[in-house]
């Protein structure tokens, strides 16, 4: 069995980078003494698998990783083990017990939901909006292996809507093509005319095709 | 911090590099409440993932914050672009705890870990809104302290820190805040709380003291200017580390620190009497941790943190008394836990076999031996008890069980060295590779690896060679380019480092007081962050001697006379100057010392009532 935990990355933590959250989860789950299942070898190691890093500067209100587990343990138990543990602004929100043969949730991860809210500006970029979506194309340079190349966020950009003062956006986030939220954010300035503000960047829900969160519904 | 100097940190933290590590925030870090506490700021004149490798401050963290009316928070020295961003914002360098402004602490403590930290303290300090000079410091700001091993030689940094603490601080430290809060509550001004530090025993307060010189330069006299300041300064010593307060919980950093591990003392103090050794002078006498307070603070430490490897610290692991047992204990305990053992800087000369194969169910790592010289007459110069034969050996067995991986440490520019020792460096190294050859191919790990790091020997205060002069520069790069030209062989990697960097370190080790204004002129000119390769501005700091009119070959490359006023002998540190220079003439002979728990070779530690039975 493995279990799917959500978990936040708020606050401070937003400044970690992959490596470094990867660790503190390791070093959490090693504290908990819950039963988890290392790697042989000379280095063993936790296998942790998580549905898709966060760009540093971003927090995360629901992300994902895998655990998995030597033996059977309750969601509850597992929840309340973990958490006597983990730091603040990092708890973990839900553990969900699934079968081996469940897909990662990685491989079933399309999109993700992102909550924009920019310190000032709000009004023009709320305006811009509509113009924004109904561009054809909006070209970005995208660096990769074989050097930097254009590529359209048109396609990569499932919604996006004012909310309060802040903007909601569904992105895609899968192997077949992802689009980074403070990308999107640097093209609608450039589109509404403006210098791109600070923005305080929060990833909400990681969401599998069907737009359902990948925790279920 | 007010709301909006909150807000702008935020934002300034998003733009520089790691940035956490300016947050704190860590699983295990300690917050207390300020109301009615003496207050102290552990700094550290180094990043915060040098800091974090650091056993002394995690030791002082706990057991300051242990005190219930004392409290202990951390500041580090910030990367270039958050000094920049710091000052940008208006933003004093501030604690990771409380978010506080150094100046708002009672105490301020800076460890001296290594010479090349200086120029990082009075950036700190200037950063985190204190007077560089103590003489400019007022009533309200915190007292600056300094304790470590640079400590023993205090001189060069003796106008900026107002006291400093030489020899062990787990108890002086607490001794020092009481001193300092019971003075402020009393309302005592400034001078007459740096006389009560001044009656703790192991603080060296610099004001308290004058020094004059020969016109040739060297010191003239050194004298108390108060008849309350002790001359010499006796060192503290915790006398049984048992006793001694050790972290249970310490913080554990999100970023990667340079040494991400638990760390056990299991001893404290080294007899071997190496001449080129500082800490070996420094911390005598030697001191264990039994290795049952060890498991049940190992297991403490494992629970608390989630570490996953652990290393045992000291300056001569091989000669803890139980180290066997403590090995084995240690890896049933931890085994199933998957917590790996590694053991650092073992001497070869242990019976080792068995160790080895026992770290090696959990980890193997490389082996790294420390020969510090090519050959053995050298080697007796050094008084290094280490035979080729016994090198050799431990690398045979060392192959036999599956290393491949052997790093061997030499310095160069030892005193009484010559082209003939550097060669035996390479001869040495060959000979290793033999070893590895003649390892049947089956039963040899592939890909042999052996690195050869030469560094570039600092004569060091307070030991036999405090009196010699350092190789030039021009020396030294000669000595380099031969070693590296016979050391061009299969399978060895040779390493060094330019000598500039070594080269100022001599100067400060055994600097006297005048130099402060040398390392002044040298953050005027914007030194910083010297022990960063690309931060270290050589130039600048030839030109901060220039402008101040000392010159840096007069403490680097100078030997001293026998009966030489040196600089640091303020300090009484248990080992006498007359067993330093007979130590220096067996040097000078090729003459070995014993080590002392052979029989009492007269290092003056006896005299220390209570510390050394002789």
């Amino acid at each position: 069995m493995k279990m799917l935990v959500v978990f936040e990355k708020m606050g401070a933590h937003r400044f970690l980078g992959h490596l470094d959250l990867q660790r503190a989860m390791q070093r959490a789950l090693r504290r908990s003494g819950l039963p988890v299942t290392y790697s042989q070898g000379f280095n063993p190691h936790l296998q942790l698998s998580f549905a898709a890093p966060l760009s540093v500067g971003i927090q995360g209100e629901r992300e994902i990783m895998e655990v998995p587990l030597s033996e059977t343990i309750s969601e509850a138990d597992f929840l309340a083990k973990l958490n006597d543990t983990l730091p603040q602004n990092m708890k973990a929100k839900a553990a969900v017990l699934q079968e081996d043969k469940v897909a990662p949730a990685m491989a079933r991860m399309a999109a993700a939901t992102y909550v924009l809210r920019p310190d000032e500006h709000f009004e023009q970029l709320m305006a811009a909006v509509p113009g924004f979506l109904s561009q054809e194309r909006i070209p970005f340079m995208k660096r990769g292996k074989a050097g930097i190349r254009e590529e359209d966020l048109r396609p990569l950009i499932y919604n996006l809507m004012a909310k309060g003062d802040t903007l909601v956006t569904v992105l895609a986030t899968s192997s077949k093509g992802t689009a980074r939220a403070d990308l999107l954010f640097t093209s609608l300035c450039e589109f509404a005319g403006i210098a791109p503000p600070r923005c305080l960047i929060t990833r909400t829900a990681l969401l599998d095709e069907r737009f359902v969160p990948l925790e279920g519904a | 911090m007010d709301k909006q100097m909150q807000a702008r940190l935020e934002a300034l933290l998003e733009t520089v590099q790691k940035p956490s590590r300016y947050t704190g925030g860590e699983v295990n870090e300690i917050k207390k409440d300020w109301a009615g506490k003496t207050t102290c700021c552990f700094a550290f004149p180094d990043t915060y993932e040098v800091a974090m490798s650091h056993l002394g401050m995690k030791v002082l963290y706990e057991s300051i914050n242990a005190q219930e009316d004392l409290l202990c928070e951390r500041v580090m020295m910030p990367w270039t672009d958050m000094i920049e961003g710091l000052k940008e914002q208006g933003i004093p360098l501030y604690s990771l705890e409380s978010r506080r402004a150094l100046s708002a602490f009672d105490m301020v403590g800076f460890t001296l870990q290594y010479e090349m930290s200086y120029t990082n303290i009075l950036k700190m300090l200037e950063l985190g809104g204190i007077a560089l000079h103590n003489k400019d410091r007022d009533e309200n700001a915190p007292f600056v302290i300094a304790g470590g091993p640079c400590a023993f030689n205090p001189e060069p940094l003796a106008p900026f820190i107002d006291a400093f603490l030489l020899g062990d601080g787990e108890h002086a430290t607490n001794e020092m805040l009481r001193a300092i809060g019971a003075g402020r509550k009393a309302g005592k001004n400034r001078a007459a709380i740096l006389r009560d530090l001044a009656q703790i025993e192991g603080v060296y307060v610099p004001d308290l003291y004058e020094a004059t010189y020969h016109e040739d330069g060297r010191l003239a006299a050194f004298t108390p200017l108060d008849k309350s300041a002790p001359l010499p300064v006796k060192k503290r010593i915790e006398l049984d580390l048992n006793e001694a307060p050790f972290p249970t919980s310490i913080p554990v950093p999100y970023t990667q620190a340079v040494h991400d591990r638990i760390v056990l003392e299991i001893m404290r103090g080294c007899t071997r009497g190496c001449r080129f050794c500082q800490a070996g002078m420094l911390y005598r006498p030697v001191r264990e941790r039994s290795p049952e307070q060890l498991f049940a603070l190992a297991e403490q430490l494992v629970a608390a943190t989630g570490y996953e490897e652990m290393s045992l610290s000291s300056l001569s692991t091989g000669d803890y008394s139980q180290l066997l047992e403590l090995i084995k204990g240690l890896n049933e305990r931890f085994c199933d836990q998957r917590v790996s053992l590694s053991l650092p800087s073992l001497r070869i000369d242990n019976q080792l076999q068995e160790a080895l194969v026992d770290t090696a169910q959990v980890k193997k790592s490389g082996l790294t031996l420390a020969p510090e010289a090519g050959t053995q007459r050298l080697r007796d110069v050094i008084n290094k008890g280490v035979t080729e034969e016994d090198l050799l050996r431990t690398v045979s067995e060392a192959f036999a069980s599956g290393w491949n991986n052997v790093k061997l440490y030499f310095m160069i520019g030892l005193p009484y060295e010559t082209d003939e020792d550097l060669l035996g460096i390479a001869d040495l190294a060959r000979k290793v590779v033999n070893c590895y050859y003649a390892i049947p191919k089956g039963q040899r790990a592939r890909g042999l690896k052996v690195v050869v790091s030469a560094s570039t020997f600092v004569p060091k205060p307070m030991t036999p060679f405090q009196w010699a002069a350092q190789d030039t520069l021009e020396e030294i790069r000669r000595k380099q380019a031969l070693l590296r030209s016979a050391l061009n062989i299969k399978g060895v990697t040779f390493n060094w480092h330019d000598p500039e960097t070594s080269f100022l370190e001599a100067c400060f080790a055994r600097g006297d007081r005048r130099l402060a204004k040398v390392l002044y002129r040298a953050y005027e000119l914007g030194c910083l962050l010297d022990g960063w390769n690309e931060h270290f501005k050589y130039d600048a700091w030839m030109q901060a001697f220039t402008d101040t009119g000392l010159d840096p070959a007069f403490y680097a490359n100078r030997e001293r006379d026998k009966d030489e006023l040196m600089p640091w002998d303020l300090a009484d540190i248990g080992v006498t100057k007359k067993y330093l220079w007979r130590e220096n003439e067996r040097a000078r002979n090729a003459e070995v010392t014993p080590d002392c728990r052979l029989g009492c070779e007269g290092c003056g530690l006896t005299r220390f009532e209570g510390v050394c039975r002789g």
